[in-house]
């Protein structure tokens, strides 16, 4: 068990400083993004051309299909269509 | 679902699947997380992003493979650290790696620990005590921001933080987190 005083105790609460706007969300929507991927590289898997679309235009394949291309889902997608 | 959920309580529903629960863990150990990036590392705000996204990733991707659930704390500070090092060695391939990590970073992590042992104390505390000491100590508010938004005098802030600080140094003591330094 620690021994802290007041002071302490306001450092402590200083040392976490707020996540910058838009980290946390992004992390705390990954289940429904993963799901809503899975399920486009599904279809894209039976859909040449949707496949194709996705290697041309990924930002705007993603978009259309009601996923925020982000960085990350980008790199995602990217790495999960190189491995496929 | 509280702060009185336990973390292991919340791995649990996270590995059943229960995306509440996933948003409750993200939102418990954000911060932590982005202290060590930031603090830690002192890795850059994009680099910070990048890994703050990949450790909740592969927490995500991994959290069936934890066989303590008690202890995902400390796995995910060991996820941040390893992955904050990949991002270091990536930018300075000729260093060693063990020169890649800052000296006292068990330490820190270990003065982030206790950290998080106050947030757990400032959300037993409620509101609106836990906000304003939040917003003065960690988002660093003036008495008058705050004043503003929580609709206060700005000359009554001070004293309810020191209220506050006490109520949160009691809850501590009760619930066992904190002992009270000897006086005298």
């Amino acid at each position: 068990m620690a021994t802290f005083d007041i002071e302490e105790l306001g450092r402590l609460i200083a040392a976490l400083p707020p996540t910058p706007e838009g980290w946390v969300r992004a992390a705390q929507e990954l289940p429904q993004v993963r799901r809503e991927l899975d399920d486009l590289l599904v279809r894209a898997e039976a859909d040449a051309a949707l496949r194709a679309r996705l290697i041309a235009d990924l930002e705007s394949t993603l978009a259309d299909a009601g996923i925020e291309p982000t960085r990350h889902v980008i790199a995602d997608v990217r790495e999960r269509l190189r491995s496929a | 679902m509280g702060p009185e959920l336990s973390d292991a309580a919340l791995v649990a529903r996270c590995r059943a699947g229960d995306d509440s629960a996933w948003s409750l863990l993200v939102e418990r150990f954000s911060r932590y997380v982005y202290a060590i990036c930031s603090q830690g590392f002192r890795l850059s705000r994009h680099d910070a992003e990048d890994v703050f996204q990949d450790v909740f990733t592969r927490a995500y991707e991994n959290l069936h493979k934890l066989r303590n659930d008690d202890a995902v704390r400390p796995w995910l500070a060991q996820l941040t650290r390893r992955l904050c090092i990949d991002r270091l060695r990536e930018a300075t391939r000729e260093a060693p790696v063990e020169e890649l990590e800052p000296d006292g970073m068990d330490e820190m992590i270990e003065s982030l620990d206790e950290a998080m042992s106050v947030r757990e104390g400032l959300a037993r505390i409620g509101e609106p005590c836990g906000d304003m000491l939040d917003r003065f100590f960690a988002r660093d508010q003036s008495y008058r921001t705050i004043g503003e938004e929580l609709d206060l005098p700005a000359g009554t802030i001070a004293s309810r933080i020191s209220r506050c600080l006490e109520k949160l140094k009691g809850a501590m003591e009760d619930s066992g987190a904190l002992v009270s330094p000897e006086v005298g």
